[in-house]
């Protein structure tokens, strides 16, 4: 069974966020509302690096966990959904959610925040597939064509990969290895990395 | 001979230093092998370290991703609460004490307490005034006062009942109501909370500023404690309030306040900055609530069903006053001295004004 994963690679994040508008642009969120963002870490300083983040997808999910309502499933291939017919907007998940990934279109008094919205993997949610109501609430279903997330396909440097877990962390340890064949020029700690052979 | 020993002892020191030549070579040949190994690494090793001192300038971007040595701020281009964060902690620990702590714990201790006072009701019963009723009537609590008590009392159900369909809803309706069913519910009662909460602060404000005057402690509260305000038989001397009931008075202020800053903080989450203020401001809510509902039983068990007259205190303002003297020996001789504050009412064989007028003179008694 496939286990749907993103990876970010931070040396290869070139903070183009070229994912950011992929998202916005298929699934055709709202403003205010960030489904993914990249974050730098030491901005302009030695070592910078930056990430591509949204939903995890977690097997184990935080949201899930302390929705007062229950109204998040996890789908056949891992990928965490909600139901914006029964989310009723208190805001639990988003304090529980270690990634910022729930989002909600409205911060106004009384703690009125709307339905939350978030990543779905471009696997839509839970109404029929392709229908218009699901693409208003949840935007594109692109795994049910047989396609990855518009974040990952779109990523120039290929940085973000989405897929499954197995497939990812196979592309991912090649990388390593690769890049520890040069690593004595960059300068990396092959000892610590463990490949030092 | 001379010279034929000493060419003799010539030759034996040769075939000595031979042997003792070829025995080091025998021995010390094999060990080379070991010995350009041991070379070999220890060059290896210092080239090792010499790599090692080039740290990679993001060898510790994983602390930083994860928080692990310090809070690290990233920068992005998505503006709101906390978008520089990639990995935030707090999150976890607020589930933790949400779904493994007030939870679990709360419906324990709300259900203890509830079983605890059924249990109690059902082995003592309700406490009857000795002597039954006088028709005398001293009063005890003013139109306001009362105001202010049915006011509090309603806001704190009202939040009480959403706020628990909120926490246990998803464990308790939604096999009832199903899923669609529920969320309405969980709606309404979000909205309601929400809407209706900032009436509590009015109501704790308002109950402050009425009661607090008779509510301090002194050193007759002890005894109270002590004797456990009569929970095991007898009667324990009280003023106006006895400690049981001072206790709940500033239980409800300080827990009602903790209520208010909390709940004040979530409704008006959009101008709190971060997700640590807001978690944080739950659990001190969810502990207050739950520690209020609790106790709040005991005061309904006891202004009910649990002692006969103390109802009357809140519905009409007067009690009896063989109440007051079983239950607030001190409180009901400073009345009875206080002339004017005492009333007696005619009852239905119009006894009560004779016996009124009987009844003052018990006061010295």
């Amino acid at each position: 069974m496939a286990r749907m994963k993103f990876f970010c690679d931070a040396e290869r994040c070139i903070e183009c966020n070229g994912c950011v508008t992929a998202c916005k642009n298929e699934n055709e969120v709202p403003w205010g509302v960030n489904r993914r963002r990249v974050v730098t870490i030491k901005d302009g300083e030695p070592g910078e690096r930056s990430l591509s983040v949204a939903c995890m997808h977690c097997s184990d999910a935080p949201c899930a966990a302390v929705c007062p309502v229950d109204c998040f499933y996890t789908n056949d291939d891992g990928i965490v959904l909600h139901d914006k017919d029964t989310c009723i907007g208190c805001g639990y998940c988003f304090y529980a959610c270690p990634f910022g990934a729930p989002q909600f279109p409205s911060d106004a008094a009384f703690a009125s925040r709307g339905k939350m919205d978030k990543c779905t993997f471009c696997a839509g949610g839970p109404e029929v597939t392709h229908s218009s109501e699901e693409f208003t609430k949840y935007g594109s279903n692109r795994v049910a064509e047989g396609k990855l997330p518009l974040c990952a396909e779109m990523c120039a440097t290929k940085a973000l990969l989405a897929g499954d877990a197995d497939v990812l962390s196979d592309i991912y340890r090649k990388r390593i290895v690769n890049r520890g064949a040069s690593v004595m020029n960059w300068g990396v700690q092959f000892n610590k990395a463990g490949i030092d052979g | 001979m001379a010279a034929e020993n000493r060419h003799n002892s010539g030759r034996v020191r040769k075939i000595v230093l031979f042997c003792v030549f070829s025995l080091l070579v025998v021995v010390t040949v094999p060990l080379i092998p070991y010995a350009i190994d041991a070379y070999a690494v220890a060059g290896k090793q210092a080239s090792v370290e010499k790599v090692a001192a080039l740290e990679h300038p993001a060898i510790n971007l994983w602390n930083e991703v994860r928080q692990r040595n310090e809070k690290v701020q990233g920068t992005t281009q998505v503006k709101g609460v906390d978008t520089g964060t990639l990995i935030n902690k707090a999150g976890e620990d607020w589930r933790q004490f949400r779904v493994e702590q007030l939870v679990p714990y709360g419906a324990w201790f709300i259900g203890g307490v509830f079983g605890a006072i059924v249990l109690f009701y059902l082995f003592r019963g309700t406490q009857l005034m000795p002597g039954g009723r006088t028709g005398v009537l001293i009063p005890r609590f003013t139109l306001n006062q009362r105001t202010a008590h049915w006011f509090t009392a309603g806001v704190f159900w009202l939040l009480a009942i959403t706020g628990l369909i909120l926490l246990y809803g998803r464990y308790v309706l939604i096999p009832v109501l199903g899923a669609e069913g529920f969320s309405v519910t969980a709606s309404a009662c979000k909205e309601m909370h929400n809407l209706f909460g900032p009436l509590f602060i009015v109501s704790v404000l308002a109950m402050f500023v009425l009661y607090v005057r008779h509510n301090f402690f002194n050193l007759g509260d002890l005894k109270w404690f002590a004797k456990g305000g009569g929970m095991f038989g007898g009667h324990v001397s009280a003023g106006r309030f006895n400690a049981g009931e001072k206790t709940w008075f500033w239980l409800v202020i300080i827990f009602g306040s903790a209520l208010c800053v909390s709940g004040l903080i979530l409704v008006l989450a959009a101008l709190v900055p971060g997700r640590e203020i807001l978690s944080l401001a739950h659990v001190f809510h969810g502990i207050s609530a739950v520690l209020l509902i609790a106790v709040s039983f005991g005061h309904i068990y006891l202004g009910t069903v649990g002692v006969e007259g103390t109802l009357d205190s809140m519905t009409t303002g007067s009690v009896d006053a063989a109440w007051a003297k079983a239950h607030h020996d001190q409180w009901y001789a400073e009345m009875m001295n206080d002339s004017d504050a005492v009333e007696a009412v005619d009852q239905e064989q119009g006894s009560g004004l004779a016996e009124g007028g009987v009844a003052r003179p018990e006061a010295g008694s």
